[in-house]
């Protein structure tokens, strides 16, 4: 059960399909392309500030807590 | 602050509030919030957040039939999304994704997406709203969809397109920028984007459209949860990539600065000195830039909060904060002639910064390179600033730049006509009425150059 203490829009949850799927294409079109320039060794690391959106298990910090 | 009594911030939930009791922060969950609770604890989903440093942590305090009180870990200072730099602000909206996919691998999700639920803290991004999480329910959307692009996909946009004060906005729609004023405000070209044009113009055609539907005819869409998956994963990835296109103005000011290498490093030396005597573990440095001289203090400070109005300084004192992981920096951005002020209902929900740092108190204020800043380009006069400054902590390390200062007679020349107004911009006269409220425990020149500084203690 939801609690509806905001309008989440409806229009924003009606559109969510269609704006899913077109990232769905990007998503496939860049992966490919990823892939591509992999196998013709195109990709230069970098250093980024940012890390990936996966949530790793190297991410934990408080190794003390970590085996509870 | 004893009161039990619902905190004047935390009124938008009905699954509980925060309130204050013995000067400490905690929360009260009510029943309707139970299952949703009980299931994150047992599945020790609370714990994986914990663990990953995702949410702010807490312990139970009590539990009854009618209510649970979690205490959470103190913050010491709260900055708001209107006080953060570009990058900060980045950080937290991709970290909002980051949580929400986590959130769904483990078959909850996040029932909003505010940039008010997170904050910084230990040099990091944290989310600090317990209670924004909720059971995933298979096949729907993302409630907060449309929030996350008008809290954060949205600013972050339009601050790409037209600079950083942009980020400003969300004080004054304090649940977002409507999607309709973030659309007119994109280029045309952001049309053609796919990406963009359903994520923002599409949206804001629909959000139009569906305002009209007051008996709620139209049904929501099933979305499966990879198709969510697919639209956080877009998001992510776009928003990591946004930059600011405006040049570092401020971002490398010490690379103009008008002293030599010999009085930054004299100067440097002087304050760290004097910190290390008052012993002080808190400190503000206002105008502090991207935290150079905060980094050269050798004590072990518990929190220096560094806040400019130069985002580019903030942001360069960011990614420093990220690289070097330290914890004990906060920097943000803070216009001192008009700093934040309590907005929300009844200008009680979110507080102005005068009132934050008065209850931070921090041991010392560092004042170095501003008071020409705030007298000259502010015509704050010099009984003002001293008021200012004598009310949020005991002692201040102020540097007067003298008249002859290069930068003092740039902004005097630009004065025109009236520069003789303003021939009051004397040691003596700073001196004097600092002294009102202040004495002084040491003065110094700084060799090589036209500055002096002062640490002075509060009458």
């Amino acid at each position: 059960m939801y609690f509806l203490y905001f309008d989440p829009g409806l229009g924003a949850m009606v559109i969510q399909a269609i704006v899913a799927a077109v990232a769905g294409v990007i998503l496939f079109s860049k992966n490919l392309l990823y892939k591509i320039k992999i196998f013709f060794n195109l990709i230069k690391e970098k250093e980024d500030l940012f890390d990936d959106i996966t949530i790793k298990d190297t991410d934990i910090e408080n190794k003390s807590n970590s085996d509870k | 602050m004893t009161s039990k009594e619902q905190h004047s911030s935390s009124f938008r939930d009905p699954s509980g509030y925060i309130f204050i009791e013995d000067n400490i922060l905690k929360r009260r969950i009510l029943p309707i919030y139970f299952k949703q609770y009980y299931k994150l604890k047992k599945s020790n989903f609370f714990d994986k957040l914990f663990k990953f440093g995702l949410l702010i942590n807490h312990k139970e305090v009590s539990a009854s039939d009618t209510e649970i009180v979690i205490c959470p870990e103190q913050i010491p200072f709260i900055t708001y999304p209107y006080e953060w730099s570009f990058v900060q602000y980045k950080e937290a909206a991709l970290f909002t994704l980051k949580l929400q996919k986590f959130a769904l691998e483990n078959e909850f999700s996040l029932k909003d997406a505010s940039a008010f639920n997170v904050t910084f803290h230990n040099g990091k991004a944290i989310f600090i709203d317990t209670l924004s999480f909720d059971f995933y329910e298979e096949n729907t959307p993302w409630r907060g969809y449309k929030q996350f692009v008008t809290h954060f996909f949205g600013p972050l946009l339009l601050a790409h397109y037209h600079g950083s004060e942009i980020l400003k906005l969300i004080s004054n729609f304090i649940d977002g920028i409507p999607v309709k004023t973030i659309a007119s405000m994109l280029p045309f070209k952001t049309k053609l984007n796919p990406f963009l044009y359903s994520n923002i113009h599409l949206l804001s055609k629909f959000e139009d459209k569906h305002n009209e539907d007051y008996k709620g005819e139209a049904k929501v869409t099933a979305l499966s949860k990879k198709g969510q998956l697919n639209i956080i994963e877009s998001l992510y990835s776009y928003i990591k990539k946004l930059e600011l296109k405006e040049q570092s103005e401020w971002g490398d000011y010490y690379n103009k600065t008008n002293y030599s290498d010999n009085a930054f490093n004299l100067k440097a030396n002087i304050i760290n000195g004097w910190v290390n005597t008052l012993n002080a573990k808190t400190v503000i440095d206002i105008g502090g830039n991207n935290g150079a001289f905060v980094r050269r203090i050798t004590s072990n400070l518990d929190l220096a909060l560094v806040c400019d109005v130069d985002n580019n300084a903030v942001d360069n004192n960011y990614r420093q904060v990220k690289k070097n992981k330290e914890s004990y920096m906060l920097p943000f951005v803070l216009d001192v002639l008009n700093p934040s002020a309590n907005i929300g209902f009844n200008n009680t929900e979110r507080f102005s910064f005068i009132e934050r740092i008065k209850d931070f108190a921090p041991d010392v204020t560092l004042a170095l390179a501003v008071i020409h800043h705030m007298t000259l380009s502010g015509n704050i006069t010099f009984e003002m600033s001293a008021h200012f400054f004598a009310s949020f902590s005991e002692h201040l390390v102020i540097e007067f730049p003298k008249q002859n200062d290069s930068w003092v007679q740039r902004l005097l020349k630009a004065k025109g006509e009236f520069k003789s107004h303003f021939d009051f911009y004397s040691l003596k006269n700073f001196k004097s009425d600092f002294l009102k409220y202040f004495t002084i425990v040491e003065e110094q020149s700084v060799e090589d150059s036209e500055r002096v500084l002062f640490l002075l203690k509060r009458k």
